[in-house]
């Protein structure tokens, strides 16, 4: 065995390891919250080790090519992804994404409604010109 | 049977716990998990086209990246909107 194949093989087996903690750990969490920081990794970090390894075992070839060009939309889809099931699952949970204002009994975030403006005597609405 | 063919079989195998999270979870959990099933996905497609020394399908992992981000947003959009 060359030391291409050496290095392919320990990148692989790390690879592996990466998506079998992370597999579980999806499992053994509670919320959605925390099952998607197990995501990261089997998004982001395994397929950044698989891509290495292919590079390893076949140098810069056109398959190794592709498979850097599909873990760039992997790398640049998965943080927008990640940001958007977070945002839908808060939605889901609270009705609002953002958090909440600080007015009592709201709780949905919303921006605080200005009054209205109080009118004064003798100046009704709509008679600005006179 | 190269290392490349068993990196992909023992991937697969890791795809079980979150299939069981797909089936027994919410419906939040069950669209985590599919995310993380996607990927694995891809990174077998990758490793048996590597391993089988099948030049023609690693266009099939490039097109599942691109497709694996649109379909995850047009889950969670419609999770988050409809239902």
């Amino acid at each position: 065995m060359t030391a291409q194949g050496i290095v392919a093989d320990v990148l692989l087996g790390l690879a592996a390891a990466v998506v079998l903690v992370s597999s579980a750990g999806i499992l053994a969490m509670r919320d959605a919250y925390q099952r998607l920081h197990y995501v990261a990794p089997i998004a982001v970090v395994a397929p950044v080790i698989v891509a290495l390894a292919v590079l390893v075992q076949s140098g810069w070839t056109e398959n190794s090519g592709e498979t850097w060009l599909a873990l760039l939309f992997m790398v640049i889809g998965g943080p927008f992804l990640a940001h958007a099931t977070i945002r839908a699952a808060r939605t889901r949970e609270k009705g609002d994404w953002r958090p909440a204002s600080g007015r009592p009994g709201t709780g949905r975030g919303r921006p605080q409604v200005r009054p209205p403006e109080r009118q004064q005597p003798g100046h009704p609405a709509g008679d600005r010109d006179g | 049977m190269n290392s490349f063919v068993i990196a992909a079989i023992v991937m697969l195998l890791a795809a079980v716990p979150c299939g069981i999270v797909v089936v027994r979870g919410t419906t939040m959990d069950a669209v985590v998990a599919y995310e993380a099933v996607s990927s694995i996905v891809f990174m077998v497609l990758v490793l048996l086209a590597e391993g089988f020394r099948r030049s023609g399908e690693f266009e099939l992992p490039v097109h599942l990246a691109v497709l694996l981000f649109g379909s995850g947003l047009v889950f969670v959009r419609f999770l988050e909107r409809w239902l």
